[in-house]
């Protein structure tokens, strides 16, 4: 039986019509149409289905949507500001961190959390945040490399 | 993945929890972080008709009370590993709650649900819609995949935070409509791979108190598996060293072993051997030797049990050196 719920998406508020088992990414993809947010697994190893909701990362796919009622949801659609790309996003462009760009949307995400809390992560913190997030394309050497690079340039921008 | 259609409830406190569950009955099941339950739901392995999501309920800060500190079963596991009072207090349990599952994970799963994790078996946890075989044991059937002359189930216990939580002589909490009780947290757990929690209908683990430390002591906790991160481990080892003044002598050890059999295993002669002795490289050998021959090491996820039991041998060790190079006075 569907219910009526309000989610905050992106700083927009939505009006959804869902069942108690609707997922979080299935709203996203298939009622809002931001594709952005991929699902591979479904059971929450694979770490593609990341969102952040009020700041954290937080994976999509295990999440019902009428548990976000009162939450912000970011989605990697809502983070570039107009055309102009985050650090993270253009660190990850510059680094060549990107093949198949399957898994990059979660990355992005859970990078962009990691950066807003700890501005000057050791490898270890960045292998920490990056854990649930598995790439088959790239063997993540380029990944790390746009995480310090996109550390490297916000700091500067802060000094 | 889709998950089957199911009712959702969403109480706003753990009074209101435990009253619906009472009113469910075995139609419910309760779930916090998802990160468990969930998964099994999109698997089939479990078919609850109704959701009871924990999402609503209040969660308390760590608060020290009567000598310990209480710790609320709804906090996440990255608040856990971040919070100040545990890193102080208890940083044996922020360790081990560093090391579930991933980030994303962290964020959701909490300590109540870490202290509920089913146990887990390769054959088991995964989608069976393509096979056309009999279901093993864990699924209502006659027979085992992991050992296929196998009289029982062999699914193993994989609860990262339990055998920290256990060293630490931590009891937890449980409640339901009636009432509330207390017991050790290794009392919470059956060895019976089919039933693993020794929890009632209606029953909810609220959450865990551990009592204070004493003054001087050292802790270590390695989870060994092959990736490193987002994994079960091969074989977990948490350690738990009281030391007497000067440091070096152990008055007393604890030395807590998962993810290698049903249930969380304490390896008591390896812990006696400990009590009164320098805390020698020698002597840590020894010992780690011993918890290596006390425990007999199920096969999972791939591991055969004697490379686990090598695996016992080297982790302990390992631990137990962390364990001592981390003696502090309090």
């Amino acid at each position: 039986m569907k219910r009526l719920i309000e989610l905050s998406i992106n700083g927009e508020r939505h009006e959804l019509a869902v069942e108690p088992q609707t997922t979080l990414i299935e709203v996203l993809r298939e009622q809002l149409g931001l594709t952005g947010t991929k699902e591979a697994c479904g059971t929450g190893e694979c770490g593609s289905c990341t969102v952040l909701i009020d700041g954290k990362p937080i994976l999509s796919c295990l999440t019902l949507a009428m548990d976000c009622c009162e939450q912000h949801i970011v989605t990697i659609e809502g983070i570039a500001e107009g055309d102009q790309l985050t650090s993270v996003q253009q660190a990850f462009l510059d680094c060549g961190a990107i093949q198949c760009g399957f898994c990059t949307p979660g990355m992005v995400l859970s990078i962009t959390a990691l950066l807003e809390r700890n501005s000057r992560p050791s490898e270890t913190d960045i292998k920490k945040a990056l854990e649930g997030h598995l790439c088959r394309c790239t063997g993540y050497n380029k990944i790390m490399e746009a995480v310090k690079k996109a550390a490297e340039h916000m700091a500067a921008k802060d000094s | 993945m889709h998950f089957p259609k199911f009712e959702y409830q969403r109480p706003t406190s753990v009074e209101e929890a435990v009253q619906m569950l009472k009113e469910y009955g075995s139609r419910a099941h309760l779930v916090a972080g998802g990160t468990d339950l969930y998964p099994r739901m999109k698997y089939n392995l479990v078919r609850p008709e109704v959701v009871i999501s924990l999402k609503g309920v209040p969660v308390k800060p760590p608060a020290i009370e009567g000598g310990g500190l209480h710790v609320d079963a709804l906090m996440t596991l990255v608040d856990v590993a971040r919070s100040q009072v545990i890193l102080e207090r208890i940083p044996l349990l922020a360790e081990a709650a560093l090391n579930v599952g991933s980030n994303q994970i962290r964020h959701m799963g909490t300590l109540g649900g870490n202290l509920c994790l089913e146990n887990r078996c390769t054959y088991y946890n995964q989608s069976h819609t393509f096979q056309y075989v009999e279901p093993c044991f864990k699924r209502d059937g006659d027979r085992c995949y992991l050992i296929p002359k196998g009289k029982k189930c062999q699914a193993v216990f994989m609860a990262d935070t339990v055998p920290a939580l256990i060293c630490m002589d931590a009891k937890v909490e449980i409640q339901s409509e009636t009432k509330s009780r207390q017991l050790p947290v290794e009392g919470l757990y059956t060895g019976d791979p089919l039933s693993p929690l020794a929890l009632s209908e209606g029953e909810i683990v609220s959450g865990v108190i551990i009592p204070n430390s004493a003054s001087i002591h050292g802790s270590g906790f390695i989870k060994f598996s092959l990736r490193g991160g987002m994994e079960f481990g091969a074989v977990t080892v948490a350690v738990l060293l009281h030391a007497a003044d000067d440091g070096r002598t152990c008055d007393s050890a604890r030395i807590v072993v998962g993810s290698v059999a049903a249930r969380p295993v304490r390896t008591l002669k390896a812990e006696t051997t400990l009590a009164g002795q320098e805390l020698s490289d020698k002597l840590l050998r020894e010992v780690a030797k011993k918890v290596a021959t006390e425990i007999r090491p199920v096969m999972h996820h791939g591991y055969s049990a004697p490379f686990l039991r090598e695996c016992l041998e080297v982790h302990a060790f390992r631990t137990l050196t962390l364990a001592t190079k981390n003696i502090r006075r309090d």
